[in-house]
């Protein structure tokens, strides 16, 4: 196998060159203090990145979410919405088109399995999803999402319009800070995904487009705040 | 004249191509010095980041066996290649083993590196490029000229018109966010159909064996997340140590590339699907490409080349870069990093001009996010390419291309000369006695200057001079 033959050969052109090295000394790695927020300046801050980067932020509350992005949909002309069932909003987004709106819209849970014409389906019928996320940072204006079983990956990736809700309680300062209160060393899921705007790309000209590849749009619920 | 020179000629007497690039640079610098407003902020962190990358090579060895380790343990498979070659039979025989005959791609230099496209091609592979700048430049049937925005060098009419001429029903428009629309188009019925996506890796985390990627699209999460099989491929150097690394790198990667504060997407991917999951490749691949770089890791200096985070600040910073473009060096990586690094991948043979063309200006230290000192490392670039080829140790493969027998000769002259004060007084002398010899016309430097005029005296004969009226006084 070449590629075993590969593997040591290159792990021994390596080893040669740091044998017997000290790893005891290496200089010291300090970063830089940012200065602390308060939870309001965080808040501040993460809109601010968000709507920077050209997200919609709508400031709300859990009882208000089935209004909302019954609202939304019905200005953007949408009357259908991927979501995942027994998700933690699940209860909320299901009240939908029961809400007190004149708008009708199709809730469609994603029960099925990527691919043949479920798949098909999904790219090419499938205007708009919602998603609960994980956790939230302030520096960047990012949303964190865990994709799980009921809230897939592809859930927040191919709806052209993605709704995201945020808890204001689940902000942090920044990402490194993130990462080490919520010890993501032990327990890393299949996969994490940062967001922090609708897709884009100044790939030609360096004019900036929206809707590149995934969402054209980002609608962000943020709640209690 | 060398292929590169002729390339620089060429490129040199393009008005539209020098106007795109003009306008490209001016706009990613703008863009990087507003990300960067306080000094203390991005010397710290720069240290920092310089630091990590440091401990990481140190590291090497260990970490790449942690990160395959954890991997495997998470479910993805990983491949190790000492070449290009083996990098694309590893690739290809994958996707021949999963009876894949469709591919989406997410912008991977190192696949531009092995030229994965055309051996997958030969394959019966249908490979298409994703990322927008990549797949108008695939379109083109060209190579990218920047490894962050590969179609720089076009501009949207010529966009434009290179859409109305490949894509069915598409008319011409200059209208960037039509543009888009029908690339956008085209490409989501490929990711709906195709039956492997190939990304890159920016960086691999030993400790938790994730793939991170780095992106504003959406095309390396659609080409990583759809199709059945999702195969990465990276350089050896990529692997940090922690999550705790990745924070600080990713930082400086997105606001010195793009001047932004993050990329839209951050995308960790630490396994395959999982029992229940409705979606996520089901299998993952991890190639591991050396293709030179054991050979810069062996010499504590050149080491520094694999720091880089590949973030394309010091192209964009660079005057020659900005005056020849990206496709004049010939090489899959432009400007200074693809200077420095390479010769380390094709040998000095085929890049002995490259660390000549600079003016050593440094722009590119000055923003280079991990300290990467890249004038020292031309220079001595420049030292290895003359370097005697039977000199021991061998530092760089092709050490010696460089080497002229009359300019070896020159300076042993120089050198000799200069050590005899009684050779230098006789030559300097001479010099200026018969500088009525010197011709008017010298090469290169009398094509837009004058040729220089040595004084009638040397400087030693004008100090005596002086000193004796001195003591006349």
């Amino acid at each position: 196998m070449t590629n075993l033959s590969a593997r040591n050969n290159i792990l021994a052109k390596l080893k040669r060159q740091v044998a017997g090295t000290d790893y005891n000394n290496l200089p010291k790695e300090s970063g830089f203090d940012y200065p602390k927020l308060s939870h309001q300046q965080q808040l501040e801050q993460f809109v601010a990145h968000l709507q920077n980067n050209h997200a919609q932020v709508i400031k709300t509350s859990r009882a208000q979410i089935a209004e909302v992005v019954g609202r939304e949909l019905k200005s953007l002309n949408i009357d259908k919405l991927l979501y995942g069932k027994n998700s933690q909003y699940s209860e909320e987004i299901e009240a939908l088109p029961t809400a007190d709106m004149k708008c009708r819209v199709i809730l469609q849970p994603f029960d099925f399995v990527v691919e043949g014409e479920a798949k098909q389906n999904l790219f090419d019928n499938t205007p708009a999803a919602i998603t609960g996320s994980h956790s939230a940072i302030a520096a960047t204006g990012t949303i964190v999402l865990w994709p799980t079983v009921d809230e897939p990956r592809t859930l927040s990736l191919v709806p052209p319009v993605h709704f995201v809700i945020v808890d204001a309680n689940q902000l942090y300062a920044d990402f490194t800070t993130l990462i080490n209160e919520q010890q993501w060393h032990n327990k890393m899921p299949t996969n994490i995904l940062l967001i922090s705007g609708p897709s884009k790309t100044a790939d030609i000209q360096q004019t900036l487009a929206y809707g590149a590849h995934g969402p054209k749009k980002l609608v962000v619920l943020l709640l209690d705040c | 004249m060398t292929q590169f020179k002729q390339n620089v000629k060429r490129d040199l007497n393009d008005p539209q191509l020098r106007d795109n690039f003009r306008g490209a640079m001016d706009y990613l610098m703008d863009k990087r010095q507003a990300a960067f407003t306080d000094e203390d902020e991005w010397t710290i962190l720069r240290e920092q980041c310089k630091r990590i990358k440091q401990r990481c090579l140190l590291k090497l060895p260990q970490l790449l066996e942690q990160l395959e380790e954890n991997l495997q343990r998470n479910g993805i498979k990983v491949h190790w290649a000492q070449t290009t070659e083996q990098a694309n039979e590893i690739i290809a025989g994958l996707i021949a083993k999963a009876g894949g005959k469709t591919v989406v791609k997410g912008k991977s230099m190192v696949s531009e590196e092995v030229a994965l496209n055309d051996h997958l091609e030969q394959q019966g592979v249908e490979c298409l490029e994703t990322d927008m700048g990549e797949y108008i430049v695939q379109l083109a049937k060209e190579h990218p000229s920047h490894i962050i925005m590969p179609a720089i060098h076009q501009n949207k009419s010529q966009i434009g018109k290179l859409f109305a001429q490949h894509i069915d029903g598409f008319d011409y428009s200059t209208d960037v966010d039509t543009l888009i629309k029908a690339g956008r188009n085209v490409l989501r019925d490929k990711f709906c159909q195709a039956d492997v996506g190939i990304t890159g890796v920016n960086f691999a985390v030993a400790e938790t064996g994730t793939l991170c990627l780095v992106e504003n699209e959406g095309n390396g999460r659609m080409c990583s997340t759809v199709p059945d099989l999702h195969i990465a491929i990276t350089g050896i150097e990529k692997v940090v140590e922690t999550l705790n690394d990745v924070p600080p790198l990713l930082s400086l990667l997105t606001r010195s590339a793009t001047g932004q504060a993050i990329s839209t997407y951050f995308n960790m991917i630490t396994r395959p699907r999982q029992p229940g999951e409705k979606d996520g490749p089901k299998a993952v691949h991890l190639v591991l490409l050396d293709n030179g770089r054991s050979q810069a890791f062996a010499d504590e200096e050149l080491r520094q080349t694999l720091q880089c985070i590949r973030c394309g600040a010091c192209m964009n910073h660079c005057p020659v870069y900005t005056r020849i473009g990206g496709h004049a060096y010939g090489t899959v990586y432009p400007g200074p990093i693809g200077k420095i690094i390479s010769p380390h991948l094709l040998g000095l043979q085929a890049t002995k001009d490259l660390p000549t063309a600079s003016s050593l200006c440094g722009a590119c230290e000055e923003v280079c996010p991990v300290g990467i000192p890249i004038p020292k490392l031309l220079l001595r670039l420049r030292k290895e390419s003359v370097q005697p080829r039977a000199d021991v140790p061998q530092t760089v493969q092709g050490q010696g291309a460089g080497r002229k027998p009359i300019e070896a000769w020159v300076w042993t002259l120089w050198a000799l000369v200069h050590k005899s004060p009684r050779l230098y007084r006789l030559s300097t002398k001479l010099l200026t006695r018969l500088s009525w010899l010197m011709p008017k016309k010298l090469g290169p430097w009398t094509v837009a200057r004058t040729a220089p005029k040595l004084a009638a005296k040397t400087l030693h004969e004008l100090i005596d001079e002086r000193e004796k009226q001195g003591k006349n006084k």
